[in-house]
C-alpha cells in the first residue's frame, strides 16, 4: 500500500531538486494519512476506462428515465390509429409520412394496370390529403394539437404508439425493476446471511440447508408458475423475483462476517458491551460493503435481463405499461416488415446492459481485495 | 465412489418431491383454475368437471393421489387439450427440447474450449480479441434479442435459413439458428473460463518442468494443460445447463419449434395445471440429473475432492 503510494507521488512542485531524505519525510507523512478502501477502489476504478465508460453511460440512462415526465414527449400509452408503423424518421413529421405513403400506394396501384405517374384523380385526392393532413386537430391531454404535426424520432409501433417515449418509459420500468428487485435481494441476503454466519451453530445450520434447497429448484420455473398464477402485476413480478434471488448474497455474506468475527474489532465491540444485533450490523456489515456493491452491480444488468425474459414470454408488466423486454418481444412479431420495432429497443437495452456489466467488472477489480495486488 | 453416487442418487428424490410440493400447493392455493376463464358454465356443470378431475376431493387428498400417480410416471389428464394426457404431449415435446439443448451445450463446450484455449496460447492476438469480444457478446446480450437478430440476418434478410419451424418440415437446417442462439451464453461464459484457467495453468510450476524435461508444447497442452483447465468449466456445467433449460424456452418461443417449453408457457398461461406440474417435474428432474452427473465427473477430474 505505502509503496505505491510513494510511487505514484508527484514531483516537488516547487522546482527546486529536494533531497533524498527531505522527500522521504515528506512521502512518509503522506503515507500516514492513509487512503481510504473507497478512495483507493476510486483511483482504480478511474484508470479502467471500459468502467468510467459504462458509468457515464448509465448515469445517462437514469438521467434521461428520472427526466422523462418534464422532456417533450408524446405519451407512452396514447394511440394514434392512422399513425401505424411508421418508419422512424428525424426530419419529417407523421403527415408528410403519410403522404408519402399515399402516393406509395396509388404508385404501386396504377403500375399494376401499367399507367404511369398519378391520374388526375389521384392528384386531386393526395390535395384534399395533403390539407387534412396539414390542418386536422384532436385534444390530446387537454390541449388541441395539430394530429399530422406529431414527429416519431424512433416510429411508431402496431397502434400508432411513440416508439421513443415507449421505449424511455419502458426503460423507466425495466430500470426499476433491476434496481428495487436488487435492492430487495441484497438486503434480504445480507440480513440473512450476517445473522446466520454470526449466530453460527444450529441457526447457521438450519439457513444454509434451506438456502441449499431452494438453490437446487429451478427457480426460473418457479417465477414463471408464479407470474402466471398470481396474475401479471408489477407488484407480484417483485414478489416472484426478490424471494429467488437473495440466496448468492447471503452465502457471500455469510462467508464474509464467518472470516471477520473472529478479528480484534469485533471483540472489542463485543467487550465494550454492544448487543449482538449492533455488532452485526454496525460492525461487521459496513465491513463486507464492498462485496456487496460489486455484488449489486452485478445483480442489476441480470435483473433487468429476468424481467425482460418474462415480459417477452408475456408473463411480466403488461400493456400499456412496457419494459424493453415486452418491446423486444412486441419487435419480434412484427420484425419483417418493420425492422425497427425489434432493434431500436434491443440496442437501447443491450447497451444498457454492456455498460451496466463493464462497470461492474471494474467495480470488482477496483473493490477485490485479492486482485489489489495484481494491478 | 460407488456408496457416494448412490447416496447422491437417493438425496435427489426429496429435493424433486419438495419441488413437486411446492408447485402444487401454490397453484392450488391461488385464486381461479383451469376452468374458471372459459365461457360462464353452469354450477352443475362446474361441478361435474371438479368431480371428474378429482378437483373436489380435498387438498391433501389430492396431493398425495398426485405424488402416487406421479411415482407410477403418470402425470395425469391435460385439463385444456382433450384428447391426449400430459405423458403424450411431454412425450411429443420433449425430445425435440433435448436434442436442441444437447446440441447447443455439446457446441458451446467445444467451441467454447477451442476458442479459450487458442486465447490463451495466442494471447492478445487478433484471434484473441476476436473470440473475446463474441464471448463479451454473449455475456451481455440476452437470448432473446440474439435469436431474433440472428433470425432477421440470416433468415429474413440473406435467405440462407429458414425462419422458423421443425426439422420435420425444413430439414435440418431449421436446427442451426435455434441452436446457436441458445450455445451463444455458454459458449462465451466457457471460452472465458478456459481462457483464463489455461493462461494461469501455463505459469504453473508442473507445466514448466514437463517444458524443460523436453516435452513439447502441443504435448504440453494435451496432456497437461487440458486436464487442469476443463476444472473451472465443469463446475460451471451445473449453471449453464439451467440457463440452457430456462433459455430453450425462449428459443423455442422465438423459432417456434413445438418443444416443452411452448407447452409449459402455453399452460401457464391457460393454468392447465396437470401439465404445469408435468412440464415443472420433467424440466427439474432432467437439471438434478445434469447436476448430478457433472458432480460425478467433476470428482473424476480432481483427485483433490473426497467422497467421504
Amino acid at each position: 500500500m505505502a509503496e505505491k503510494i510513494i510511487v505514484e507521488q508527484k514531483p516537488d512542485s516547487t522546482g527546486k531538486l529536494s533531497t533524498g531524505l527531505a522527500a522521504d519525510v515528506g512521502n512518509l507523512r503522506e503515507a500516514q494519512k492513509g487512503v481510504s478502501l473507497w478512495q483507493d477502489a476510486w483511483r482504480r476504478l478511474k484508470k479502467n476506462k471500459m468502467a468510467m465508460l459504462g458509468m457515464v453511460v448509465v448515469g445517462l440512462y437514469a438521467v434521461i428515465s428520472l427526466s422523462a415526465p418534464i422532456l417533450p414527449l408524446h405519451s407512452y400509452k396514447y394511440q394514434v390509429l392512422e399513425h401505424q408503423f411508421l418508419a422512424p424518421s428525424l426530419t419529417k413529421n407523421a403527415g408528410e409520412l403519410l403522404v408519402e405513403q399515399e402516393i406509395g400506394r396509388y404508385r404501386q396501384q396504377n403500375e399494376a394496370f401499367g399507367v404511369e405517374g398519378l391520374t388526375e384523380q389521384q392528384e386531386a385526392d393526395l390535395v384534399d390529403f395533403r390539407d387534412r393532413m396539414a390542418t386536422e386537430t384532436k385534444v390530446i391531454d387537454s390541449e388541441e394539437v395539430l394530429l399530422h404535426e406529431r414527429r416519431y424520432l424512433l416510429g411508431t409501433d402496431n397502434l400508432g404508439r411513440d416508439m421513443l417515449s415507449r421505449i424511455i418509459y419502458g426503460g423507466q420500468v425495466s430500470i426499476m425493476i433491476g434496481l428495487i428487485g436488487t435492492l430487495v435481494s441484497v438486503f434480504l441476503g445480507t440480513a440473512i446471511g450476517a445473522i446466520s454466519g454470526y449466530v453460527g451453530g444450529r441457526l447457521d445450520n438450519f439457513l444454509m440447508r434451506v438456502v441449499d434447497i431452494l438453490y437446487g429448484l429451478p427457480y426460473m420455473l418457479l417465477v414463471i408458475i408464479f407470474m402466471a398464477i398470481l396474475g401479471r402485476s408489477i407488484a407480484n413480478l417483485f414478489f416472484a423475483l426478490a424471494i429467488v434471488s437473495w440466496l448468492t448474497v447471503a452465502r457471500v455474506v455469510r462467508g464474509q462476517i464467518m472470516s471477520l468475527k473472529e478479528s480484534e474489532f469485533v471483540e472489542a465491540a463485543r467487550s465494550a458491551g454492544a448487543s449482538p444485533f449492533r455488532v452485526i450490523f454496525r460492525h461487521l456489515v459496513p465491513n463486507t460493503a464492498g462485496v456487496i456493491v460489486v455484488y449489486t452491480t452485478l445483480r442489476i444488468p441480470s435483473f433487468i435481463m429476468l424481467e425482460a425474459f418474462l415480459s417477452f414470454l408475456g408473463l411480466g408488466v403488461q400493456a400499456p405499461l412496457a419494459s424493453w423486454g415486452s418491446l423486444v418481444g412486441d419487435g419480434v412479431d412484427a420484425m419483417i416488415p418493420y425492422p425497427w420495432l425489434l432493434f431500436e429497443p434491443a440496442i437501447v437495452m443491450t447497451i444498457f446492459l454492456f455498460s451496466m456489466n463493464f462497470l461492474g467488472d471494474g467495480l470488482r477489480d477496483a473493490l477485490d481485495v485479492q486482485s489489489k495486488n495484481k494491478m | 465412489m460407488t456408496k457416494f453416487i448412490i447416496r447422491r442418487l437417493l438425496g435427489l428424490i426429496p429435493t424433486l418431491i419438495i419441488i413437486i410440493t411446492i408447485s402444487f400447493f401454490v397453484i392450488r392455493v391461488a385464486p381461479g383454475g383451469p376452468f374458471s376463464d372459459e365461457r360462464k358454465i353452469s354450477a352443475e356443470v362446474l361441478a361435474n368437471l371438479e368431480a371428474k378431475y378429482h378437483l373436489d376431493d380435498p387438498l391433501i387428498k389430492q396431493y398425495g393421489d398426485y405424488l402416487l400417480n406421479v411415482l407410477r410416471f403418470d402425470l395425469g389428464p391435460s385439463f385444456v387439450y382433450k384428447d391426449y394426457d400430459v405423458n403424450y404431449y411431454i412425450g411429443a415435446g420433449l425430445p425435440k427440447s433435448m436434442l436442441i439443448g444437447a446440441l447447443a451445450v455439446g457446441g458451446a463446450l467445444i467451441f467454447g474450449l477451442g476458442a479459450g484455449i487458442i486465447s490463451a496460447l495466442r494471447q492478445n492476438s487478433v484471434y484473441d480479441y476476436a473470440s473475446m469480444s463474441v464471448a463479451v457478446i454473449g455475456i451481455s446480450v440476452p437470448l432473446f434479442v440474439i435469436g431474433p437478430v440472428l433470425m432477421y440476418i440470416f433468415a429474413v434478410k440473406l435467405d440462407w435459413l429458414p425462419v422458423a419451424g421443425w426439422i420435420d418440415t425444413l430439414g435440418w437446417s431449421a436446427l442451426v439458428l435455434p441452436v446457436v442462439t441458445l450455445a451463444f451464453p455458454p459458449f462465451a461464459y466457457v471460452a472465458r473460463l478456459s481462457r483464463a484457467s489455461v493462461l494461469e495453468i501455463l505459469r504453473s510450476d508442473y507445466v514448466r518442468t514437463a517444458r524443460a524435461k523436453g516435452l513439447s508444447m502441443p504435448m504440453v497442452v494435451l496432456k497437461h494443460v487440458l486436464k487442469g483447465s476443463m476444472l473451472p468449466v465443469v463446475s460451471f456445467l451445473g449453471p449453464a445447463l439451467a440457463g440452457t433449460l430456462t433459455g430453450s424456452i425462449v428459443v423455442e418461443q422465438i423459432f417456434r419449434i413445438p418443444g416443452l417449453g411452448r407447452y409449459f408457457v402455453n399452460s401457464a398461461f391457460n393454468r392447465d395445471y396437470t401439465m404445469i406440474m408435468g412440464t415443472v417435474i420433467v424440466y427439474s428432474a432432467i437439471l438434478l440429473l445434469m447436476n448430478f452427473i457433472v458432480d460425478v465427473i467433476y470428482g473424476f477430474l480432481d483427485p483433490r475432492i473426497s467422497y467421504k
